[in-house]
């Protein structure tokens, strides 16, 4: 009776099935495809490692970050392959599945069968998916899996996750591995005088399609894209729609959430009744979480441009295109996409710096990205812009004197940037890393990207921004809300503790030629740079100023903002990282609170010495 | 002659890496393919000299002249 019991249990128990193999080879797919909808991502403070688990059928199925081999070049490929040498120790582990691309099979066998050696090592069940078998059976190429399997000594599954051929087969039969896995242990190991080198090629040789016959289509479209002029010109327009994209078709949705909140606010505080709670939910939580909720759309959509440009493999070789002007600053190519996305929010743009190879050239990446222009900075632009530049065009209003002021702050921004980026690289200790990997990238095959691994980052995207900002966002908006609404008995934001700090505070901005209600203002952008807008047009009596940017730019001239001291506050918002977000985010991917706040103190103080002087040159 | 050498649409035999990259990085670069013996094939080259797009076995990569100084090659064809 007690043995039937066990035995019922154990076979009810859930394992983990952990899947694994070389970047490029449609394993995300294959995850999808195997799991449901609900996964959960882990992961590890400072390194790009990412575990994503999902459900299936009673087990729990681990995917794996792509790798070329178990050796280990940088401190993300130890993390990976620490976690894959950990569940082959762990008892839980019921099956691990092997990713195999069927149109590089020399490629992921490499993988592949370092992988098969580690399982047989450990007594672990081991089965390989050779995936993407639609794109090889295309040219009428047949893999006869049996044979394969017998020389790899572990079953082989033809499958294809995008046309979903043999998925149901591979379902059913790695349900039947994880209820027996101890008869799945493979049977071969690379013997003596053999090298997964000689032993992959050998296979390939034998069961693989020949390379020129799959490349011929991606060579096809790479004469074209990566031709010296017409490639420029390709390049240009992708990236010119990627930048339209956030800001165009971003804004119904920006609009759309920036109306949902306030009709929630309206319907809430309107039940509650005029009061303190009131006014602390309509300023601290609604005001200060939307202003913040509104950034979840542009985010989104940032993030599936840059999915839908990865997963059909563009992403590589925008990378190829810039990299040689990025490596003068001591950047690789991969830090093109980040830099652009840094142009919509800093958050994700950070976040999208993972793809980077180096480890150094990623931190150096993430922590010249607040530089970049985000669009928090626009309002005050725009507010600035309209005090001190005289609205003149020339060549019959083609070229106005405000918008090229606002170019000049874009530019001046990237520019920064890359010297910084420059300094970055003499001043910091290169052999903090193991190896330096050079830049050496695989150009995949274009695909068409399927929608759903795209959706699941887009949501990711979305969950790690509201996950790593939110918090923060909060915490400080409640704090300056206070501050500016106590002790005054009408909650008058002049006579506010915020105020007397600004008062109190003034010296530190005299010398920039502005007086305490700069200073406020200035204060209350670290919770989010637009917040400026409306504070100093609270300072100038002007209600709502966020929509009449007009007026408060009027009242401001009126009271005498010098234009040396403008410039030199303009200046001030190109270079000064007033984001609590962005800190935050900082700290949680490169995993370091001195660089996060260090960066913080550092641009804080270039900003103020770039502000003083260029306030007294003009 | 290195991989740098190696003119577009010419193909070549890989016949060694350079001892002075770090034994990760030489590793590395044989598990990706860089092995002796192995046939490359130079797919294209950028304008300013930058990163070359090489062929090498089943794989399409680009690499940067810092590392294709750095493999040996012979018969260049």
């Amino acid at each position: 009776m007690g043995v039937n019991l066990t035995l019922i249990q154990s076979s009810c128990v859930m394992k983990n099935i952990i899947l694994v193999g070389k970047p490029n080879s449609g394993k995300s797919l294959l995850f999808n495809q195997l799991t449901g909808l609900r996964q959960k991502v882990a992961n590890f403070p400072g390194v790009t490692v990412e575990l994503k688990s999902g459900q299936f059928g009673e087990h729990r199925l681990i995917d794996f970050p792509g790798a070329y081999s178990l050796s280990t070049l940088s401190r993300d490929e130890e993390i990976a392959v620490e976690k894959i040498h950990e569940a082959m120790h762990d008892d839980n582990t019921g099956v691990i599945v092997c990713n195999l691309d069927a149109t590089r099979l020399e490629r992921s066998l490499v993988f592949g069968l370092q992988v098969r050696d580690l399982a047989k090592q450990h007594n672990k069940a081991l089965v390989f998916a050779l995936n993407m078998i639609d794109e090889v059976e295309r040219f009428s190429h047949n893999v006869d899996c049996e044979r394969l399997a017998q020389d790899l000594g572990a079953p082989v599954f033809p499958v294809s996750a995008k046309t979903l051929t043999g998925l149901h087969e591979f379902k059913l039969a790695l349900l039947d591995v994880v209820a027996r896995p101890e008869n799945f242990v493979p049977t071969k190991s690379i013997g003596a005088g053999d090298t997964v080198f000689s032993i992959s090629r050998q296979i390939a040789k034998h069961y693989g399609i020949h390379a020129d016959i799959v490349l011929k289509q991606q060579n096809t479209i790479d004469s074209f894209l990566l031709n010296s002029v017409l490639g420029g010109v390709a390049f240009f327009g992708i990236m010119f729609l990627l930048f339209q994209s956030i800001f165009t078709w971003a804004t119904p949705l920006m609009d759309g959430v920036e109306e949902i909140i306030g009709w929630l606010a309206v319907a809430v505080t309107s039940a509650i009744g005029p009061g303190l709670i009131n006014d602390f939910l309509q300023d601290a939580i609604f005001g200060g979480l939307g202003s913040f909720l509104v950034f979840v759309p542009q985010i989104m959509v940032l993030t599936f441009i840059i999915g839908l440009l990865e997963d059909s493999g563009y992403l590589a070789r925008a990378a190829l295109i810039c990299h040689k002007p990025l490596s003068y600053f001591g950047l690789s190519g991969r830090s093109f996409i980040p830099y652009l996305s840094g142009h919509a929010c800093a958050i994700p743009a950070i976040m999208a710096a993972r793809t980077i190879e180096s480890p150094r050239k990623r931190l150096i990446t993430m922590m010249t990205i607040p530089l970049m222009s985000c669009s928090a900075r626009l309002p005050v632009y725009a507010l600035l812009i309209a005090v001190l530049i005289p609205d003149t065009t020339y060549l019959g209003g083609l070229l106005s004197l405000q918008g090229t002021a606002f170019f000049v702050l874009y530019f001046l921004g990237i520019v920064t940037a890359l010297l910084v980026s420059v300094l970055l690289n003499k001043f910091t200790s290169k052999d903090n890393d193991k190896a330096e990997m050079p830049f050496i990238l695989e150009l995949p095959n274009y695909r068409l990207p399927h929608w759903k691994p795209l959706l699941f980052r887009v949501l990711t995207s979305a969950k790690q921004f509201i996950r790593r900002a939110g918090p923060v966002i909060f915490m400080v908006s409640v704090v300056i809300w206070c501050l500016g609404y106590f002790p005054s008995s009408e909650h008058a934001l002049e006579d506010s503790y915020l105020a007397m700090i600004g008062q109190w505070i003034e010296p530190i901005f005299a010398p920039l030629g502005l007086d305490w209600r700069y200073g406020v203002a200035i204060l209350v952008s670290f919770l989010a740079r637009e917040v400026f807008v409306g504070a100093l047009g609270t300072l100038f009596g002007i209600e709502g100023a966020d929509e009449n940017i007009a007026g408060l730019a009027a009242n401001i001239q009126a009271d005498g903002l010098t234009l040396g001291a403008g410039l030199g506050l303009l200046i001030f918002y190109v270079i000064a990282l007033q984001c609590v977000a962005t800190v935050a985010t900082l700290k949680g991917e490169t995993g370091s609170k001195k660089v996060a706040w260090g960066l913080f103190a550092g641009y804080g103080l270039l900003a103020y010495a770039s502000a003083f002087v260029v306030s007294h040159i003009f | 002659m290195t991989l740098w050498d190696v003119p577009a649409k010419k193909s070549a035999l890989i016949s060694g890496l350079d001892a002075s990259l770090l034994p990760a990085v030489t590793n590395r670069l044989l598990e990706m393919g860089l092995t002796d013996g192995q046939s490359v094939r130079c797919l294209r080259r950028s304008p300013m000299r930058g990163p070359l797009v090489v062929q090498i076995g089943d794989c399409v990569y680009t690499l940067e002249q810092s590392i294709a100084d750095k493999v040996a090659i012979s018969s260049l064809s």
